[in-house]
């Protein structure tokens, strides 16, 4: 035996660590929690990998949740640009709204080709009236039956309608009020359309089949927009509006644009609601039997659908939250009590009631943060793939990505905080008579 | 100067249906540098004293006072740091942390109060080395002996260098030659001004105690000179072992 451990008077004693040996012992307990806890989840692989599973499932789906959100939100902001903020939107539905007036909406007579003449006639703000409908179509090139585009949207409408939307001419020329007034075959196509048939050639004069029965010849192409909700914009065919009520069905409703004067978009709402009733011979009791919508109709809609899907991402969050965070307290309740023995050693050997929180603090955290991180990976790769397979669009968001963790940490120390307080307010004597 | 003042101390427990008496009315002072053995039948209160005095247990009536200062006034962290600063406590059942190896085990006073790593290690290598273990260090509890349990918890008592030592019988496992090498220690320790408690069954390391306390049923029965109080039990003994105390008093003397 030596003595070399001993060689210090050993009855001289500092009764107080001082400042800077208390810094030091804050970081030796530290790493020895982190250690501890790393120990403690390694040899529990299966109960950890269990709720590190849960934790990363729940803050997957509303990882998943949010981005597809912020996607949505960031495309539509997009989308909403290509319709003018002085358009007013003459329609049967009125827009943005749920599913409580459906009927009401649904009852309505459509907007016809006579509202239109109405409004042409007698309104005097409009700087254009554009009336417009579509449907999806087939459409090829005759006799080439193997190059066919589906669900190509169809539009049929006037010359206005370029003033009214946010199309631009390529080529050729638009349809024109003549085109309109004869139902001549004249269409104007999107690049979609116009890369798929002619890619190679001169579209204009060429010859395509709309629909099993229509015919119509190019005779201008409109230039690229790019995706929006995930859909071409680009898939699109324009054509005169009698010549399309002809081949489609002259039953159809209407959505008339009509474009204010700037600054002057209350008067010209004003005035085609007057115009309307009257051509409509609305009583004063009556209801309109119609709706003007403006782009911000359709925002206030969107915020409100948004507003439906944050709603369920924090409801899902909340329960996801409870779900995980019983998972720890149950892991943490359990490692308290296969420690027990172990906390009554390091009590009596002189660990703080701080040191033993700090452990099992440590091990929640880590056990949350753990499953939050993987659940972040899994939420990210969920998004991607509802951004390549659907026309939802999903964008990661930083900001979500930090607050996943940042939330999960913090969801295990509020979950781990009563089992940790357990562990620390142990009576060091019972808890080394522990059995 | 008295560094360990019992006053009255009255230990009960409560189970409920019955209150069992660990500890009634202990009158004890124990001054700085004494080196007192504690005897007494299985039950009779030792450990609950040891617990007392180690700063770990409150009694249930009575004043304890730890080096002038009333312990029930002192708070959770400062009789903490009292445990890990000033005391080495050497448990009747070792209470070694069962995942850690020797060498961890002794360490861990030192985490406490803020050693780095590097000296941790050194230092617990020494005190392992000095109980005789310097081979075992990486062995967990479950890979030791028992006497080398035993060992090892005296190193980690003594690994932080307290001034007031206190052991739960810590020679009951340990064959007789190691058994007296670590009593050995202990004395050397004592020769060096530290304050020693000794819960021991062996009137033979009792009798080698300048002091000596018997407990009877939670009571001091005996206080006084190590080799009369161990001898408290001679007719028992048999005159062989009384003549073995006195030769191990010759041997304290002698020192
Ligand atoms: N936690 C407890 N709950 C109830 N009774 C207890 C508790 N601890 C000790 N006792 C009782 O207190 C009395 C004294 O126990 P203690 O452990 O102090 O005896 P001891 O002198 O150390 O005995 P031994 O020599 O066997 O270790 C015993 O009768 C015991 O049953
Ligand atoms: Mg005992």
């Amino acid at each position: 035996m030596t003595e070399s451990a001993l060689s210090i008077p050993l009855a001289m004693k500092p009764r107080d660590l001082g400042f800077f040996r208390k810094v030091l012992r804050f970081f030796a307990e530290l790493r020895e929690a982190i250690v501890q806890a790393a120990i403690s989840i390694a040899s529990h692989k299966l109960r950890a990998a269990l709720t590190i599973t849960g934790i990363s499932i729940g803050i997957m789906t509303v990882i998943t949740i949010f981005m597809v959100e912020s996607g949505m939100q960031a495309s539509f902001a997009r989308q909403l640009n290509s319709l003018g903020p002085n358009t007013l939107y003459v329609h049967k539905w009125k827009w943005g709204v749920g599913g409580n007036d459906w009927w009401k909406y649904k009852n309505r007579p459509v907007v016809t080709q006579l509202d239109w003449r109405a409004l042409q006639k007698n309104a005097t703000w409009p700087v254009a009236i554009a009336p417009s409908t579509n449907t999806t179509a087939v459409v090829g090139i005759p006799g080439q039956g193997d190059k066919d585009l589906k669900s190509v949207n169809v539009v049929g409408t006037t010359e206005a309608f370029l003033d009214a939307g946010s199309w631009q001419l390529k080529r050729g020329r638009f349809i024109s009020d003549l085109d309109h007034e004869l139902g001549t075959d004249a269409c104007v196509i999107g690049a979609d359309l116009e890369d798929a048939f002619f890619k190679n050639g001169d579209p204009l004069g060429q010859a395509l089949k709309v629909g099993p029965m229509a015919r119509c010849t190019v005779v201008g192409t409109l230039m690229r927009k790019g995706n929006a909700f995930g859909q071409s914009q680009d898939l699109r065919l324009v054509m005169p509006l009698s010549s399309f009520l002809r081949s489609f069905g002259s039953k159809r409703g209407l959505v008339i644009a009509v474009v204010a004067p700037a600054g002057k978009v209350m008067e010209t709402e004003d005035e085609i609601i007057s115009v309307l009733r009257n051509s409509r011979r609305l009583g004063p009791e009556q209801e309109d039997t119609f709706s003007v919508n403006r782009q911000d109709k359709i925002l206030q809609g969107f915020n409100q659908m948004m507003m439906a899907t944050n709603v369920v991402g924090i409801l899902v969050g909340i329960i996801t939250a409870i779900v995980a965070g019983i998972g720890i307290m149950n892991i943490l309740l359990v490692s308290v009590k296969e420690r027990t023995r172990e906390i009554g050693i390091r009590r009596a050997l002189g660990a703080r009631r701080m040191t033993i929180l700090m452990q099992f603090l440590c091990e929640a955290i880590m056990v949350a943060a753990v499953g939050g991180a993987l659940g972040i990976a899994l939420g990210a790769g969920g998004a991607a793939l509802i951004d390549i397979l659907s026309p939802m669009p999903a964008a990661i968001d930083p900001r979500v990505v930090v607050g996943g963790v940042v939330g999960s940490a913090v969801l295990g120390a509020i979950f781990g905080l009563w089992p940790a307080l357990t562990a620390a307010f142990l009576h060091p004597i019972e808890a080394l008579r522990y059995e | 100067m008295a560094l360990i003042e019992l006053e009255h101390i009255v230990k009960t427990y409560d189970l409920g249906l019955s209150k069992v008496p660990a500890l009634r009315d202990i009158h004890l002072q124990i001054d700085r540098g004494e080196f007192v053995a504690i005897v007494g039948q299985s039950g009779s209160g030792k450990s609950t004293l040891m617990n007392i005095i180690g700063c770990l247990d409150v009694p249930t009536a009575g004043r304890y006072r730890l080096s002038g200062r009333d312990v029930s006034e002192l708070s959770d962290d400062e009789l903490a740091d009292v445990r890990n600063l000033e005391i080495g406590f050497v448990f009747q059942s070792f209470q070694l942390m069962p995942r850690a190896s020797a060498l961890e085990n002794v360490e861990l006073p030192l985490i406490y109060r803020g050693v780095s790593k590097k000296e941790r290690r050194a230092r617990a290598q020494g005190a392992l080395d000095l109980v005789g273990l310097a081979d075992r260090m990486t062995h967990k509890p479950a890979e030791l002996s028992g006497g080398q349990r035993q060992r090892v918890a005296i190193a980690r008592a003594l690994v932080t260098q307290p001034s007031l030592l206190l052991a739960d019988e810590p020679t009951g496992n340990l064959d007789s030659k190691t058994g007296e090498e670590i009593v050995g220690l202990f004395h050397d320790l004592h020769g060096r001004k530290n304050t020693i408690v000794l819960v021991t069954h062996e009137p033979k390391l009792a009798a080698r105690c300048p002091r000596a306390v018997r407990l009877v049923d939670g009571l001091v029965i005996a206080d006084g000179p190590g080799v009369k109080v161990a001898m408290g039990n001679a007719e028992a003994l048999g005159a062989e072992a009384v003549a073995q105390l006195l030769a191990a008093q010759a041997a304290t003397v002698q020192r």
